[in-house]
């Protein structure tokens, strides 16, 4: 790792270069559409609540063409900008995961290690390709971390009932049940941490685990959830991303994610083995009400992909789910749309039973994780006819069920999961 | 007269001895080599068998689908089936082997004639099986691939990668056995060029405006999970 730019504080606070209170990392990749808003709402949030701070701004880019840089030079001023450099590997340029940033976790490891190397107090790490980040955010993310010494700050983001479905209906249950700490956005992009939490975070193994690139904001939250870290959730309102390149398909996107999961979860059994129940951390901030427009989503198209797994996909599933599963996949499939609803306990079991078997790699766990899009379509589809206007309290009350039945069913998990010989 | 009947007799006895002289060793010895082939044989079918349990062979050759393509009977295990070829191949090796001992001329041509033929077979089995899973393999990626697709006909895609990557397989094992070379690539050539030519007819003349309707759907509806929503 290597860094370029001047060490000046952003606002000019008289402190050695060498130092910084706060870093403010933005990850880039061909974003010169919205680099430029980001960092300036950012400087002004600074400008706003850390007047007195010594701050820098640390740009991790991977490789822009498009004058993302340059971009971002020109909002927080050239000599206020650090920018590192970091390796990225040719294989991930080839397959990009699905958030459309290359070596990001080489980038993430490259930010903490500046952060560390400035002794800075709190970090927030913001993706530069958002263009919905506000000046509050800053003070969402850091306040937390300076002032009532929390370790790391998970976004709480105001999403439709049909937006970041993958963590509502996996991520955030399965991360709950088995950690016990009520995180709703594990696999955010943003987040704050405190200086203590970037030193355990350098000390990992997981930074250059092949699936790293699509997973470490993931992992970073699983490994803040299983040490000794005080975690909180910071409003900051809806979340808005502008497309990078070419968008992945969604089976590849749920592989990546789900991926990314289940090989974590295969090196924390000795944590979540003894977790029960999940307690509530506190929140920063308002939540505001929901806005009017949700983004359109083929419910149709996504029953009858899952009719359509059903039908050719259920010799595959056989080899993960027990035979009552799939009956009443079956009955699933003979519902009509009006009473199409997935049972919270059957969803888990389900997940569950997929843990089990990309664990045990019953076949290639690419194929395994693939051939869960139809019943993930099912799961979609079931939850947006259930809440198709409803108020976010109402989609939270709805998310808050589907967690307790994979809490309920975690015994089913503990139960079936096997052991490697050498434990036994 | 009767010397000489004598003489011939001891000559004839003294020849028998001879030969039942010179050939007592080789039977001993093919005796032996067919006991310790049988030791042997019997050793490795054990360990076998063991070593494929603690491997969980039956339920990962059932997932490749060596199962299904070798048709083993329900009440035989892969395992024991590999056991038992395993066995009986190392017994005729053995035979084999003891054959030679023996010193005769066509047994000893026989034995290796067979010797010589057995790494060819080895060669083409290990084509066959490296064949089967990877026919399985494509098939079950294709299937998957189609269905997250919502392309309908996504068995018969699958099937049809199957059985290409199978009569691929089985036409190269063929081959390096030297069986039938020039009619079984004319074969091979006449069926796929068939299939090629069956099928690119089928779609320019029969089902065009099947295709054409299905490249317009997909174009105009995207599968879903492609509208703009962030899933994560």
């Amino acid at each position: 790792m290597a860094s370029t730019g001047s060490n000046s504080s952003v606002q000019g606070a008289d402190v050695p270069a060498s130092r910084a209170d706060i870093v403010v990392a933005l990850t880039s990749h061909n974003d010169v559409r919205t680099i430029g808003a980001v960092a300036r709402a950012l400087r002004d949030g600074l400008a706003r609540y850390f007047a007195s701070s010594a701050v820098r701004f640390v740009l991790a880019d991977a490789g822009s063409t498009d004058g993302t840089r340059e971009a971002a030079r020109e909002a927080v001023g050239p000599s206020a900008l650090m920018e590192v450099e970091y390796e990225r590997g040719a294989e991930e340029l080839g397959k990009l995961p699905y958030h459309g940033h290359p070596g990001r976790a080489a980038a993430l490891r490259a930010i903490l290690q500046t952060a560390q190397g400035l002794g800075a107090g709190a970090c927030a790490v913001i993706d530069a390709g958002l263009h919905t980040v506000e000046p509050a955010w800053i003070e969402r993310l850091i306040v937390p971390v300076l002032t009532d010494k929390f370790d790391y700050v998970s976004p709480y983001y105001v999403r439709h009932a049909n937006e970041g479905a993958i963590t509502k209906s996996i991520v955030y249950p399965m991360f709950r049940a088995l950690y016990g700490v009520r995180l709703r956005q594990p696999a955010a992009s943003e987040f704050g941490c405190s200086g203590r939490l970037v030193a355990h975070y350098l000390e990992q193994d997981f930074w250059d685990v092949e699936q790293a690139a699509a997973g470490i904001d993931l992992w970073l939250a699983v490994a803040a959830a299983c040490g000794e870290f005080r975690t909180c959730e910071a409003v900051l309102g809806a979340r808005v991303a502008a497309t990078r390149g070419t968008p992945v398909d969604l089976s590849t996107i749920l592989a990546q994610v789900v991926g990314a999961l289940f090989t974590d979860l295969e090196h924390r059994v000795d944590v979540w083995q003894r977790v029960r129940g999940s307690a509530a951390i506190p929140i920063f901030g308002t939540v505001p009400g929901i806005g009017p427009e949700a983004p359109p989503l083929n419910v149709d198209g996504l029953m009858e992909s899952f009719r359509l797994g059903y039908r050719e996909l259920r010799e595959i599933w056989t080899w993960v789910l027990p035979p009552r599963t799939i009956v009443e996949l079956r009955k699933l499939t003979e519902t009509v749309p009006n009473r199409f609803r997935f049972d919270d306990r059957l969803w888990a079991s389900i997940m569950y039973d997929f843990v089990l078997g990309y664990s045990l790699r019953v076949m290639p766990r690419d194929h395994l994780l693939r051939s869960l899009t139809p019943l993930y379509a099912g799961w979609l589809a079931s939850f947006v006819l259930q809440m198709g206007s409803a108020t976010l309290a109402q989609i939270e009350e709805r998310v808050e069920q589907v967690c307790l039945g994979f809490e309920s069913e975690k015994r089913y998990l503990i139960s079936r999961w096997r052991w490697p010989e050498r434990l036994r | 007269m009767w010397e000489q009947v004598d003489r011939i007799l001891r000559q004839a006895t003294t020849q028998i001895a001879d030969h039942i002289a010179n050939f007592l060793p080789g039977m001993l010895v093919s005796l032996v080599l067919i006991l310790a082939a049988f030791v042997v044989a019997f050793l490795a079918r054990l360990l076998i068998v063991r070593a494929l349990r603690g491997l969980d062979f039956d339920r990962r050759a059932d997932h490749w689908g060596l199962a299904a393509l070798v048709g083993w009977p329900a009440s035989t295990s892969p395992s024991q089936t590999v056991a038992r070829v395993i066995y009986w191949t190392i017994l005729i090796l053995g035979l084999l082997v003891s054959l030679t001992a023996l010193n005769a001329t066509i047994p000893s041509r026989l034995a290796l004639s067979v010797f010589g033929y057995v790494p060819d077979l080895l060669a083409a089995l290990l084509i066959l099986v490296i064949g089967t899973v990877a026919a399985r393999f494509l098939a079950r990626s294709v299937l998957i691939g189609a269905v997250n697709m919502q392309i309908q006909s996504a068995r018969l895609l699958s099937l049809v990668v199957k059985w290409l990557v199978l009569i691929v397989a089985v036409a190269m094992a063929l081959d390096h056995l030297g069986i039938g070379r020039t009619v079984l690539l004319l074969a091979f050539a006449i069926l796929f060029g068939g299939i090629v030519l069956a099928a690119a007819l089928a779609v320019g003349l029969g089902a065009r405006d099947v295709v054409s309707r299905t490249i317009e759907r997909q174009l105009r509806e995207p599968p879903p999970g492609d509208d703009k929503v962030n899933h994560v």
